[in-house]
This record gives C-alpha cells, sequence and structure tokens, in this order.
C-alpha cells in the first residue's frame, strides 16, 4: 500500500445552481489512507462538492479522477459501483421500510432469487455488517421511522459501508450522534484509515476535524481558500479561514461561576416515562443556564420533551413556578411563556415548506391578532422582517420558503422565534447541531444575552464542550436517572463528566 | 464486537410480535362473531350467511390490494371506480362472446392498460395525480355509457353477463382466487425489489432517487400491479353480481368507498400486522358489519354506512393509542 498514492484528484470543478455558483474552480485531491477535513460556513459548498462526489448530481465542469481513471459518476449507485459512498447531512432513510432493507435499498438484486427478495438472507447480511464494523445493533426488522436519529444515522452508515468504501463521505455526521457512538465513530475512521481507504469528513465541530483527520481543505463561498494538516494547524486559524477575519476562540462563557438569580422558575419532581426516565428531579433558576449530559440512552432529549408536556407522564410533575401552573401539554407550556427548541429541527421544530414570516410568527400570533381575532399583515410582515435583520438571516426576502435556507439560518429562525416573545424558560435541545462556528458564536451569544435578561434555560446537548461552556450547573444522565449534579465552580471538566456518564 | 456502552442505539425501541398480535385479532374476530350470532337469533353464523359474507368480501379486496400499492407509493387516483366499471363493462362484453377466456382478458386487460395509462400521465405529465384522476374517471365513465348505447345522450346504463359464465365470483372459485391473490400481493409488496422500490418511492421520493431507484420506472409498476388487481377485481365483480350499472357524473367514484375503508382500516393495524395480509381481514369485518346491520332490518344506505364510519373512527381511536405525533 502506498499512502502517496493519489486515490481521486479533482480538477478545476464548478457547479451553478440557477444564479448561485456553488463551487467554484475547486482544485483537491486526496490520497489512499488520508484523512480528509472539510470545512466552511453554511453555504460554502462542501456538500455540494462532496453531492458530486457521491454522483447525486453532476458537475457543470472539471475533472475528476479516481485512480487514475476519469470518474464522471451518473447517480450514487454508480458511485458505490466505483466503492464511494456517503452519509448524507440530512435523514436519508425511509420511514416506512425497515432498517435491513434500507441498508441495501436499490442493491437488493444481491438477495433475489426467482424475483423473491430474501429478507431473511438480507437482514443476516445487514447483521454481518453491523459485526464487521462495530456499529451499534439497530432492530433490521423494524421500520426506520419510530426510531430515534441517532439510530437512523447508524443505518444510514451502515449502508455507506456496506458497499466496502475506498472513499467513505461523511456530511455532518457527528453532531447527530452523543459521545459513545462518536468515540465509535472515530474508531471506524482510524480502522479505515489502517486499511488504505479514506475518508472525507464534514463537521463544524473544528476541534473534532483537527482531532481526527489528516487534513483539512478550507472552503468559503464555494471556493477552496486553503489546505493545512491537521496536526500544524489550530482553531483560530480554522475559524480565522473560514469567515476571512478574526473569530475569538472564546465563545464560550469566560467565567467560572455559576451565577444565577435564587428564584425558582421551573421545578421538576420525579418525572418519569416509562422506558425513558425515571424519578428526575431539578430545579431551574432565574437566569441559570442548567446543563444535561449522558450518553445515547440516557434520555436527556427525553427531559427536554417531557418538560415542555409533549411526552405521556408515568409519574412526577413539571410546576412552572412563574406562572403558578403544572405543565401537562405543549399548549399550556407556550401559554406560559415556555418555548422548546428541539433536537430534529426540520421535522420537529419548523415547518419547513412554510416561509420565513410564518415560521417567525407561528408561536406569537396570540400576541400579534387583534379584534376578533384578525391577523393584521403588516404587523406579520414586521416582525418577520424585524427578526430577519437582527438574527442576520441569509435570505432573499422573508417569503422564502424554510427548505431553501442553510442550516445555520434555519436554526437562527428557530430559535429566534422564540425569543422576540416574553418567554421565561428556554428548553434547548442540541440549538448548534448542523451550524457553523459563525451561527454557533451568534447563538451563544443569544443564549448569554437570554441569561442576562433572567430567562432560564434548559440546556441539552450531546456536545460535552457545548455545556461545560455555558451551564451554570450540570446533570449527568444514565440509563434514565440523574446521576451526578456538578456546579460550574466544582470538577467541570470533561474527565469528572466523562466518569459518571460511561 | 462493538463495546459494551454502544451494543444498542435503540434499547428504548418496543417491538411487537406481529404474529401474536394477529392470531389475537382473529381470536377477537371470532369472539365478536359469536356476539353476532346471538345478537341476530343464530343466522350471523350460519354456513349459507358466512358464505354470502366471504363472496362479498373477494372483489373489494383484491381493489383495496390494488389502492395499497397505489397509496404505497404516494399517489392517490380517482379514477379506480371509473376503470372497474369499465373493466366490468369489457369483461362483460367479452364474456358473452368468447366465454370465460373473454370475462378474465376483458377485466384484466382493460384494468391494466387503464391504470398504466394513468400511471404514465402521472409520471409524464407531472400533473397532481387526484387532480388528473379526476378527469380521467370522467373520461372512463363517458367510455363506458358510449360503448354499452353507441350514444352520448343515455345517463344510466347497465351490462349484464350471461349466467354460464359467472363461475368466477361464486365460491368456492373467487375463494380460490383471493387466496392466490393474497399470496400474489404479499410476496410482490414485501418480497420483491419492486415492491420495496414502490414503497421508498412513497416514503422519501428525493432518498429514493439517491439511492439509484429509477422514479419513473418504478411508477410504471405500480401501473402495471395495482392495474392487475383492478383488472381481476373487475371481472370478480361481473362475476359475482352479474351485472354493471354506471352513470356519469363522477358516480364511479362511490365503487371505491368500501375498499377504501378497507385500505384505512387495514392501515390502522399496519404498524402490527403486514397490510397486505390485513386487508382481508378489514374486508371480512367490514362486510361483517353490514351484514349484521342488514339481518337487523337496519336500513341500507344511509344508517348502516354512518354505523362503517363511525365504527371506523372508534377502531381508529383504538389503533392510534401510543402513536406519537399527528396521523395524517
Amino acid at each position: 500500500m502506498n499512502n502517496n498514492e493519489i486515490l481521486l484528484e479533482v480538477s478545476g470543478l464548478n457547479k451553478y445552481f440557477g444564479p448561485t455558483h456553488a463551487n467554484k474552480n475547486i482544485d483537491f485531491c486526496l490520497r489512499r489512507g488520508e484523512i480528509r477535513g472539510l470545512i466552511g460556513e453554511n453555504g460554502s459548498g462542501k456538500s455540494t462538492l462532496i453531492s458530486q462526489i457521491a454522483g447525486l448530481f453532476p458537475r457543470d465542469s472539471g475533472t475528476m479522477q479516481l485512480n487514475g481513471r476519469d470518474y464522471s459518476p451518473h447517480s450514487a449507485l454508480d458511485a458505490n459501483k466505483n466503492r464511494i459512498s456517503m452519509v448524507m447531512q440530512e435523514l436519508g432513510v425511509i420511514g416506512s421500510l425497515p432498517a435491513g432493507v434500507n441498508i441495501f435499498l436499490g442493491r437488493t438484486g444481491q438477495f433475489t432469487k426467482n424475483g423473491i427478495v430474501s429478507l431473511k438472507r438480507m437482514n443476516k447480511a445487514a447483521s454481518e455488517l453491523f459485526e464487521k464494523w462495530g456499529l451499534p445493533k439497530v432492530p433490521l426488522a423494524k421500520l426506520t421511522d419510530g426510531m430515534m436519529i441517532e439510530t437512523r444515522k447508524m443505518v444510514e452508515l451502515a449502508r455507506a459501508l456496506s458497499v466496502d468504501p475506498e472513499i467513505l463521505l461523511l456530511d455532518e455526521i457527528t453532531q447527530s450522534l452523543s459521545m459513545n457512538n462518536r468515540q465509535m465513530l472515530y474508531g471506524l475512521i482510524n480502522r479505515l484509515k489502517e486499511m488504505g481507504r479514506s475518508v472525507i469528513v464534514i463537521t463544524h465541530d473544528v476541534e473534532e476535524l483537527i482531532a481526527i483527520t489528516d487534513t483539512i481543505t478550507v472552503l468559503r463561498d464555494g471556493a477552496v481558500v486553503g489546505n493545512v494538516v491537521s496536526a500544524e494547524t489550530t482553531p483560530d486559524d480554522i475559524k480565522r479561514m473560514m469567515v476571512g477575519r478574526e473569530i475569538s476562540g472564546e465563545y464560550y462563557r469566560a467565567d467560572m461561576k455559576p451565577d444565577y438569580g435564587e428564584k425558582v422558575v421551573l421545578s421538576v419532581q420525579n418525572l418519569t416515562v416509562a422506558g425513558e426516565i425515571t424519578d428526575v428531579s431539578f430545579d431551574v433558576h432565574e437566569g441559570e443556564i442548567l446543563g444535561f449530559c449522558g450518553l445515547s440512552d440516557s434520555g436527556i432529549h427525553s427531559v427536554g420533551k417531557a418538560v415542555y408536556g409533549l411526552s405521556k407522564l408515568s409519574g412526577g410533575s413539571v410546576h412552572l413556578n412563574t406562572a403558578g401552573v403544572t405543565i401537562k401539554s405543549p399548549m399550556q407550556a407556550l401559554r406560559s411563556n415556555m418555548a422548546y427548541v428541539p433536537k430534529d429541527r426540520d421535522n420537529e421544530a419548523l415547518m419547513i415548506h412554510a416561509s420565513i414570516l410564518e415560521n417567525f410568527c407561528l408561536p406569537s400570533l396570540t400576541e400579534l391578532q387583534g379584534p376578533v381575532g384578525y391577523l393584521s399583515p403588516r404587523k406579520l410582515r414586521k416582525l418577520a422582517a424585524d427578526m430577519t435583520k437582527k438574527l442576520s438571516v441569509k435570505c432573499t426576502d422573508i417569503y422564502q420558503p424554510m427548505d431553501a435556507l442553510s442550516g445555520g439560518n434555519k436554526q437562527k429562525v428557530n430559535l429566534g422565534r422564540w425569543l422576540c416573545k416574553d418567554i421565561k424558560l428556554l428548553v434547548l435541545d442540541c440549538p448548534t447541531r448542523g451550524v457553523d462556528v459563525g451561527v454557533k458564536a451568534y447563538i451563544y451569544a443569544l443564549m448569554k444575552e437570554a441569561k442576562k435578561n433572567g430567562i432560564a434555560t434548559i440546556l441539552i446537548s450531546d456536545e460535552l464542550t457545548e455545556v461545560l461552556g455555558m451551564a451554570d450547573r450540570l446533570l449527568v444522565m444514565k440509563g434514565g436517572r440523574i446521576t451526578r449534579e456538578i456546579r460550574r465552580d466544582e470538577d467541570f471538566t470533561e474527565q469528572s463528566v466523562i466518569g459518571v456518564m460511561i | 464486537m462493538p463495546p459494551e456502552h454502544i451494543k444498542s442505539a435503540s434499547a428504548t425501541e418496543k417491538h411487537h410480535n406481529p404474529y401474536i398480535f394477529a392470531g389475537l385479532l382473529i381470536a377477537g374476530i371470532a369472539v365478536v362473531c359469536v356476539l353476532f350470532n346471538i345478537l341476530t337469533g343464530g343466522r350471523f353464523l350460519e354456513g349459507t350467511n358466512l358464505a354470502v359474507i366471504v363472496s362479498h368480501t373477494v372483489y373489494p379486496t383484491f381493489i383495496a390490494w390494488g389502492l395499497c400499492f397505489l397509496f404505497a407509493c404516494g399517489y392517490t387516483d380517482l379514477s379506480v371506480g371509473g376503470i372497474l366499471v369499465l373493466g366490468s363493462f369489457a369483461s362483460c362484453i367479452l364474456g358473452n362472446w368468447l366465454g370465460y377466456p373473454g370475462v378474465v382478458l376483458g377485466g384484466l386487460v382493460a384494468g391494466t392498460l387503464l391504470i398504466f395509462l394513468n400511471f404514465n400521465v402521472f409520471a409524464f405529465t407531472k400533473i397532481p395525480s387526484w387532480i388528473a384522476g379526476i378527469s380521467l374517471a370522467m373520461i372512463y365513465e363517458a367510455v363506458a355509457v358510449f360503448l354499452k348505447v353507441g350514444e352520448k345522450t343515455e345517463p344510466l346504463v347497465n351490462a349484464e353477463l350471461n349466467r354460464e359464465y359467472r363461475l368466477l365470483g361464486q365460491l368456492p372459485w373467487s375463494v380460490v382466487l383471493l387466496a392466490v391473490g393474497l399470496v400474489a400481493a404479499y410476496f410482490i409488496y414485501n418480497k420483491t425489489t419492486v415492491g420495496l422500490n414502490i414503497r421508498a418511492l412513497g416514503g422519501n421520493r428525493e432518498v429514493a432517487k439517491a439511492l439509484g431507484i429509477n422514479i419513473v420506472k418504478t411508477l410504471l409498476w405500480v401501473g402495471l400491479i395495482c392495474g392487475i388487481f383492478i383488472g381481476i377485481a373487475s371481472f370478480i365483480q361481473q362475476s359475482y353480481a352479474g351485472r354493471t350499472t354506471v352513470k356519469t357524473g363522477l358516480t364511479s367514484m362511490f365503487v371505491v368507498f368500501q375498499p377504501l375503508a378497507i385500505v384505512l382500516l387495514a392501515q390502522i393495524l399496519q404498524k402490527r400486522i403486514n397490510i397486505i395480509v390485513a386487508v382481508p381481514i378489514c374486508a371480512f369485518i367490514i362486510y361483517a358489519i353490514f351484514n349484521l346491520l342488514t339481518i337487523l332490518r337496519v336500513p341500507s344506505g344511509t344508517i348502516q354506512e354512518a354505523v362503517l364510519g363511525a365504527f371506523l373512527i372508534v377502531f381508529g381511536i383504538f389503533g392510534q393509542r401510543n402513536v406519537k405525533g399527528v396521523v395524517k
């Protein structure tokens, strides 16, 4: 195996979407056994580039060579035949089909005899695949519809690995994974490297990218602005290249002491959701950011849903002291000035085919409506325009559909539509999932502003650095229970938290 | 082997055994039948009455299977009733002329060709299928009337199949067809690449495309498969009833209401039991209820339909227990 051997060479690649020049003269070279990071702001052309390599859409000009031969995939299947596969940024599974079928969909011929597909053989092959690559087990015969995001990502990863890829393309997969599965993925990437396979990784986590890659390509406005060796660079260098200006590394809180009021805003007692969380009790104070972290099955995401009245409780209560009510439904939570930003932005939070205006205005309709429920178009337009300007949402106008926005801009709308209301409690579940460092810094700034204004925040996150960087107190969960509380001025380090989580 | 702490990504996800559920469902139906029998003074479980119920469920079951494929790919075709009528007419005309080969070929060819034609329209014109379906239904009804009377003025016509060619709609032959249909539908839906591709298309068109599934080809396959089931339904219907009546003015859409109710019921059950298997079970349940109401002299066309609607809602409420979110 020659590690200097060029596996994939991209030269002068251009891609246009209407008037948008998404990739500009990209020159890119991937060596055998190389782990290459791709980074850039939302909308910088990263996904466009690897989508062309994966055969999802054709290039407009330029050349690609794979193993020294011309490479022009006309479909994802064609790319698979050339042993290139990809895990997509947005969820790429068919909910109405079982996990095992999803893995081999489009390639079911290998399990077909006399026109009949053997699901047994297919599931066996899928099971062997999970075993071979050390992936966490997934119920293969079950429809992917009811599965957690993380489980569905594992199905996608298994599908990508099923072609025994020479080049594996990972588009923002780590931010959907909890810490334990991220570790598994890092191990998998190393294993592929040892096997002489190459991986292209896209992630917005700069520190993670530096840690797991050999080299990094930085994109800005569709063009490559630099290639660096990971071991010889720093997060600040990368951020500077990405945005073209200085971004401070300290976008988390600089203080190391809990800082919040005495007044209890929310009191949760013995909260239990069957099969998810058990006897969870905590208080959140005025101006406090209360962090939750844990492994994939720890139940942290269930806490957010249960607090907002979205889950059927088996026991316990959620009392919002500011309104003097016990929360039993999302409607009651909304009316009591609570807000919830779920992890699955596209499916659970936003009306993805509706406009920016409609998404901004929906939670505030009660405040906006006039006599006999009349909604003044002028008021709606003003709210949406003001918030779009305040949050610097990159869009053509307030009537643009949400699905045309980049991940970071969608998240600005998702979070911002609550911040324009008089809220008392904010429940954030992975608020920076799939957003670049610039937007991330902006979201943290919004959280700090909310804290300053006395808003209590529950911050649930799969990113340990995020909760450690922002929370006043941290609740570590394991197996659906709170196992430890750590204050910001105590043993507030990754090592101490990981010790409790695992 | 994966480390212990990552052994499962879905420890909290629940599993159901479909065989246990199917057993419980059949046991439940048996208990309800006994109850119906008591209510009707022993008439419900009489052999002849059960034969009437079973005979009556066969052709709607075939229509419902066809609709399952249609809905699985994410399309709606409101012209199915019109095609069924045309298929029945073709079955009648060719049957009276050629005997049994004509009965089968008439329904099968007309049903398959027309649904296939519809899917060509959906696939290539990109007109929303429910709009195109209504337009096509109007055309098919008019063609059916025109075929029978050769003129444009009669709004209501019927076609009658000779008595000696009606065996395929009678027991035990209709049940034999039902069994063959069940096996075929089950295998196509669950165990063929085409079946999986159809479901993938309905599940997420963009993902299906990204995975290399040919969308147009898959749509044409739906047209072919759905057409065969509707075609079979049309000659069974003609053989069972002996005659088909048609009116213009979109009246053919009413023909598929009961099969739609069957599919709706089967969709409610499908999280526990395969939809193809659920279809004949649900057809039996619905026609058993109609039969009970008829024996109890409840007026048909009004109160019977209202009871069916109420039953579907109650059944749906129980069926959707523990389902999170909104069911569309």
